[in-house]
């Protein structure tokens, strides 16, 4: 008991985008790919139970007939073989319900698998344009319940559907080889307990629905409750609360009662529709006995077959009515499946091997929807080594700008690096020269040492992540945490403030070397003491490489060597702070600004009278 | 407090409480008859169906077999009118059953949401929301399941199991006893199954919730892993977890399809052994068999053998349900650690001065937030409370509005101990306008009224015009009855502020609290809200929170704060004068703002060509 059957080893890297097709029922098949044959196997099994079921009830026919009523002259002997048979033919049974069971669940967890893991990598390769206008939630719903709604289906519904029709003919034919005319009259009922349990199980799964619903707004209401607990509190406002969830509580209880007695009522009117035909053939099968027109083994058979065959008909419809929304899972994954990854082209070939960063920017236009652009005209170019700064209000462009050097997004006109066009290169050559720290940086509910290392492939040195902690001026924080570097972000760890998130994710890019820099407002939370740390260590770093910096202080961008104003997507100014300085500008306006504010403190502080 | 060392969902408990069972039947007490008409009808229909099983035995013995279409005609009479009875028992079991269940999920609910608001502050800030939203959601509806279909389970298995034997005691007892051992071999094989069953089924509910977790991480983090060539690696790992949940599920899987076919193996044995020796008997006088028994005998296994495979399912439910209980129940215990003093009173009004004496406050011991606070304030007196984060002016506003109460120390309201009077006497005349304002999904109207319910729609209106909140809401599609979406979410924050301001003036209130928000609104926005502010200070002790430089200016006294001590207190000049803590905060923030409204005012105005 202690091994189990060797488990199929599924590919990471089956690739179901293949198999999407528009008709669901081919698509659902071209999913069994692989696992056909077990699926297969566990159909036949299901059909050799069928088969042994129906002949341990002849063989009852045969006890009866010919042992129990003819009494042969080697009666006990006879006995004890139709007892021997009927065991066997049930360990029979069970050895075949066995394979089938474990097939059918090889099978469907095993597409199941093979779903999960190609949506996850489907997700992560999917352009960022794609994830812009995601919800998380969504996709999420699809790759988790979408899926098992389709692991049902292999596992429950097509198994059960194909189960009760297999018990249905294998049945039938024995019956209507016992006496056709009774097996006639004996399954009137048959397509109209089919359709009542079609038509039923679609309206409870309706009610169902609707009570799902309002148990979501029950839930609502609740997590608004203690959501907004301080709100309650202090407008004494407990008792309409109260009033308020009892009201879509009430609702509920309504709704559940609703759906519960259409199984009360269903459940006894199909019972009685089956019984009533069960005894009419009873019936009528007694009277052919009693004619003489049967024999009473035939008879005992029969009646068990009949029960074999009308019985199961009760829970076709549930069957037919899940397997329809187990399509519309279908459906919406294959939505998803079927949008094109983003070309990462980790086995291509980079034109060059080692970067020096001379970028130039020529006519670039971008826009992440159509009608809708954000950068107009960009043209610029960047020496190796020199740090940019790029300036100008929220909503200009400048992110955008830096997401087109990754190639993050796609662009129109020319960028080169190097002398050679961005998109010659793989992106995943690109991203691993080129590090970003962003404004609200990500970071991942793992230690803070696995953070740090996250961009690193391979083994890092632990001198080395604490090397760039420090840089980033982290590493002092990170020593108070109660595990120190192992201390896990998020709601099992610490709760990182805006500025330590920012330094870690610092870290994390210093970590990775990259030949090009880019800071997006990277240290925007960060006390201003702490930055010129922070600088400091930066500006040793940045000689050697190409950097932008994204930033809203002149301070932080004075020393550049190259100064970008951009405005509605439009560079509007550009060379070095001298030459900004002399010309009117935006740049000197914002200068000037930055003057006349401190001026104003002290015309304010005066005032005061400090 | 209820322990929550572990906000993990943890399944089940190995241990199934007495005193908790006991408590689960207690909630049935209001529901007595109910539960006895559904045990009655699920006995009723397991006893008619023996008997059907019986008279099908008739059926062969005394009609078919001896050809007697009379006693046929009268058996088939009878076997109709049980089944109509079985229909009428079916009815009554579900119906009764069902609306149990939903009666006792009802009650749980109402019962633990009125508990919730009972509860203080504390308890929510330690605990989860989901924690809570689980204990009243998921659980309740498993406890329900246990006293509903769990008891009807267990009735309809004894009764089925007891019927099945008495009508075998009938037809053959010497072969009924043979087979009796079989019954403890069938448990025994069934709970051996399950447990297995459920240990690995357990495993893969568990990797299933990371699997979601990782899907989620990967998801919203899909531009890191994305900037850092993260995909194989991250892959990887996913792949891990996800092989694990297939090995856990493909086993549970395993050990189900092994389980049915090892019943069914154990009681073909015993049908062998029926057939056999029932076989040997027939015709026997003394033993009594017959054709008709010995099916029969076949039929009444499956009675046993069902039951039998079903209790160790609902064993299986009642351990998850008793777990349930057990945590919900923990939370119906929790008391609230804030109560009225027994001769507490309601002085009818809470105008006038407020005095805090050696106040020392911490939410956990080893971490003081306050310690001996002193600050009184005059009547109508707008103090503006400053300092970094963590420096304990939420802590102070939470123990003005009765949040909390002191350690040690006090606080006098007008010369009155506060905690002399009710908690509702406080909360009911204080105004709050929060940093994050909330509200709650329904309409603009709904969310002002909720400062005073019972306030006419012009009185709503009238608030909003003086919150500066009346003219954006003219402009919403449905004006005032524009739903707001869950958690206010179709709106922005300013304009949630600005609502809730009118929630706050709708409700007269005579403290007025606000944490201001730190988020940039529009520079319109900023100022109406300003003006709410300043209709709502007027005349009212208030207590802000104060971000923005034009609040802190224009309070009454600024109390400058750090770690729970005020370092500073005076007006703006008289800080400014001090060039302290005041002073560097006051030039810092002048800064930050002053550029933040230049560049939202929207810059160059002359725009220059590139040089």
């Amino acid at each position: 008991m202690s091994s189990f059957p060797q488990v199929a080893q599924t590919d990471l890297n089956f690739n179901v985008k293949e198999t999407i097709s528009h008709n669901r029922l081919k698509g659902l098949l071209r999913l069994l790919k692989g696992y056909r044959l077990q699926y297969a196997g566990a159909m036949v099994a299901l059909a050799v139970m069928a088969l042994l079921n129906t002949a341990s009830l002849l063989l009852l026919r045969y006890l009866v007939d010919d042992v129990l009523v003819a009494r042969p002259d080697n009666f006990t002997q006879a006995l004890l073989f139709t007892a021997v048979a009927f065991v066997l033919l049930s360990a029979g049974r069970g050895i075949f319900a066995f394979f089938s069971g474990v097939l059918k669940a090889s099978a469907s967890e095993g597409i199941a698998l093979r779903i999960k893991d190609y949506m996850f990598d489907h997700l992560q390769h999917l352009p960022f344009r794609y994830h812009d206008q995601q919800q998380t939630g969504e996709l999420i719903q699809r790759a988790t319940s979408d899926i098992d709604a389709i692991r049902r289906f292999y596992a429950d519904q097509a198994i059960g559907i194909g189960r009760i029709l297999l018990l249905f003919f294998v049945n039938f034919f024995a019956l209507l080889a016992l006496h056709w005319q009774l097996t006639l009259v004996s399954v009137i009922v048959v397509p109209v307990v089919l359709v009542m349990s079609l038509y039923f199980f679609r309206k409870v799964s309706a009610a169902y629905e609707e009570r799902q619903k309002q148990d979501a707004i029950v839930s609502n209401v609740l997590q608004e409750n203690l959501t907004g607990v301080r709100v309650v509190k202090a407008f004494a406002r407990q008792p309409f609360e109260i009033d308020r969830f009892e009201e879509e509580n009430t609702q509920l209880f309504k709704l559940g009662i609703r759906f519960m007695y259409m199984h009360a009522t269903y459940w006894p009117v199909v019972d009685l529709l089956t019984g009533f035909q069960m005894i009419f053939a009873f019936f009528l099968g007694a009277t052919l006995v009693i004619s003489g027109d049967m024999t009473v083994g035939t008879y005992v058979s029969f009646t068990a077959m009949i029960g074999w065959i009308i019985n199961p008909m009760r829970n076709l419809g549930r069957l037919i009515v899940q397997m329809s929304t187990g399509m519309v899972s279908y459906d919406r994954i294959a939505e998803v499946v079927a949008e094109d990854w983003e070309k990462l082209g980790i086995k291509d070939k980079s034109p060059k091997e080692d970067i020096e960063g001379h970028i130039i920017f020529k006519d670039v236009n971008f826009a992440y929807e159509h009608d809708m652009p954000v950068l107009h005209d960009i043209n610029f170019e960047v020496q190796p080594g020199q740090t940019i700064a790029l300036l100008g209000s929220t909503g200009s462009g400048k992110t955008s700008l830096m997401a087109l050097l990754p190639r993050f997004y796609g662009y129109e006109g020319s960028i080169t690096l190097d002398g050679i066009e961005l998109t010659e290169y793989p992106r995943h050559f690109l991203r691993a020269n080129i590090g970003i720290v962003e404004q609200e940086p990500f970071l991942f509910s793992r230690s803070i040492y696995e953070n740090i290392t996250y961009g690193v492939p391979g083994e890092v040195s632990k001198d080395d992540v604490i090397a760039a902690a420090k840089a980033a001026a982290v590493h002092d924080v990170i020593m108070t945490f109660p595990d120190a570097y192992e201390t896990l972000v998020g709601e099992r760890g610490v709760t990182l403030s805006g500025g330590q998130k920012q330094r870690i994710a610092l870290a994390r890019t210093l970590l990775k070397n990259p030949r090009i820099l880019i800071l997006d407002d990277a240290t925007s939370s960060v006390d201003t003491q702490t930055e010129s740390e922070i600088r400091e260590a930066l500006s040793r770093m940045m000689k050697q490489r190409t950097s932008f910096i994204i930033a809203h202080r002149i301070q932080s961008v004075m020393d550049a060597d190259l100064i970008l104003v951009l405005d509605k997507g439009r560079i509007v100014q550009h060379g070095t702070h001298e030459e900004l300085m002399q010309v009117p500008g935006t740049y000197r306006q914002t200068y000037d600004m930055q003057a006349r504010i401190e001026d104003e403190l002290q015309e304010e502080l005066q005032r005061a009278g400090a | 407090m209820p322990e929550h060392n572990q906000f993990e969902e943890e399944e089940f408990v190995t241990e199934m409480n007495r005193d908790t069972v006991f408590r689960i039947f207690g909630l049935l007490k209001s529901h007595k008859w109910q539960v006895f008409a559904f045990m009655a009808a699920v006995a009723s229909v397991a006893g008619i169906e023996a008997f059907m099983t019986f008279v099908m035995k008739l059926i062969i013995d005394e009609g078919v077999m001896v050809q007697d279409s009379a006693r046929l005609n009268e058996l088939i009479g009878v076997y109709t009118v049980a089944m109509v009875a079985l229909a009428l028992g079916v009815f009554t079991f579900i119906f009764f059953t069902a609306s149990l269940g939903q009666h006792v999920t009802y009650d749980l609910r109402k019962k633990l949401f009125e508990h919730l608001q009972t509860l203080s502050l504390s308890y929510y800030s330690a605990t989860p929301v989901g924690w809570i939203m689980s204990r009243v959601t998921s659980d309740s509806e498993r406890i329900a399941e246990l006293v509903s279909w769990g008891i009807l389970d267990i009735t309809w298995a004894i009764a089925n199991i007891f019927m099945a034997f008495t009508f075998m005691m009938t037809i053959n007892w010497q072969l009924t006893v043979m087979i009796l051992p079989l019954v403890p071999i069938l448990l025994y094989v069934a709970i051996w199954f399950r447990k297995r069953i459920l240990i690995h089924y357990r495993d893969s509910r568990k990797f299933n919730s990371k699997i979601t977790g990782q899907y989620n991480e990967m998801i919203t983090g899909v531009r890191v892993i994305k900037a850092l060539n993260r995909e194989a690696t991250s892959l990887q790992e996913f792949g891990d977890v996800s092989r694990d949940m297939y090995k856990s599920s493909y086993r549970a899987a395993w050990y189900s399809a092994l389980f049915l076919p090892a019943v069914q193996i154990l009681s073909a044995i015993v049908v062998g052994i029926i057939i056999y020796v029932g076989g040997v008997q027939l015709g026997d006088p003394v033993a009594g068999m017959t054709i008709g028994g010995i099916t029969a005998f076949v039929n009444y296994i499956t009675f046993i053998m069902w039951p039998i495979q079903d209790m160790a399912r609902v064993y299986a439910s009642m351990q998850h349900a008793v777990a349930s209980a057990e945590r919900s129940f923990s939370l119906l215990d929790t008391k609230a650690d804030l109560v009225d003093k027994p001769n507490a009173t309601d002085p009818g009004t809470i105008r006038g001065d407020i005095v805090f004496e050696d106040v020392t406050f911490y939410y956990d011991e080893k971490n003081p937030v306050l310690s001996d606070f002193s600050l009184s304030l005059k009547a109508g007196e707008t103090v503006a409370l400053v300092g970094h984060t963590g420096s304990g002016k939420s802590t102070l506003v939470n123990l003005i509005c009765r949040f909390y109460e002191p350690v040690k120390g006090r606080i006098l309201i007008n010369g009155m101990d506060y905690t002399d009077m009710t908690i509702e006497a406080i909360q009911s005349r204080i105004g709050m306008v929060l940093q994050t304002p909330h509200l709650f999904s329904g309409t603009v109207l709904e969310n002002i009224q909720y400062g005073r319910l019972d306030a006419t729609r012009e009185e709503v209106i009238e608030a909003a015009k003086m919150a500066g909140a009346h003219e954006f809401i003219e402009n919403l599609e449905d004006g005032y009855d524009e739903a707001v979406g869950e958690g206010g979410s179709l709106l922005s924050v300013g304009q949630k502020q600005l609502i809730s301001i009118a929630r706050a003036i709708l409700s007269k209130p005579e403290i007025f609290i606000m944490d201001e928000a730190t988020s940039s609104v529009d520079t319109l926005t900023e100022a109406l809200i300003q003006q709410g502010m300043d209709l709502l200070m007027q005349g009212r002790t208030s207590f802000i929170i104060a971000h923005r430089l034009s609040t802190i200016k224009s309070a009454d006294r600024i109390v400058v704060l750090e770690n729970g001590r005020i370092i500073e207190m005076g007006t703006h000049s008289e800080l400014l004068r001090q060039h302290g803590h005041y002073y560097n905060l006051y030039t810092k923030q002048f800064r930050s703002q002053r550029s933040a409204d230049y560049e939202t005012e929207g810059s160059a105005p002359d725009v220059v060509q590139p040089a």
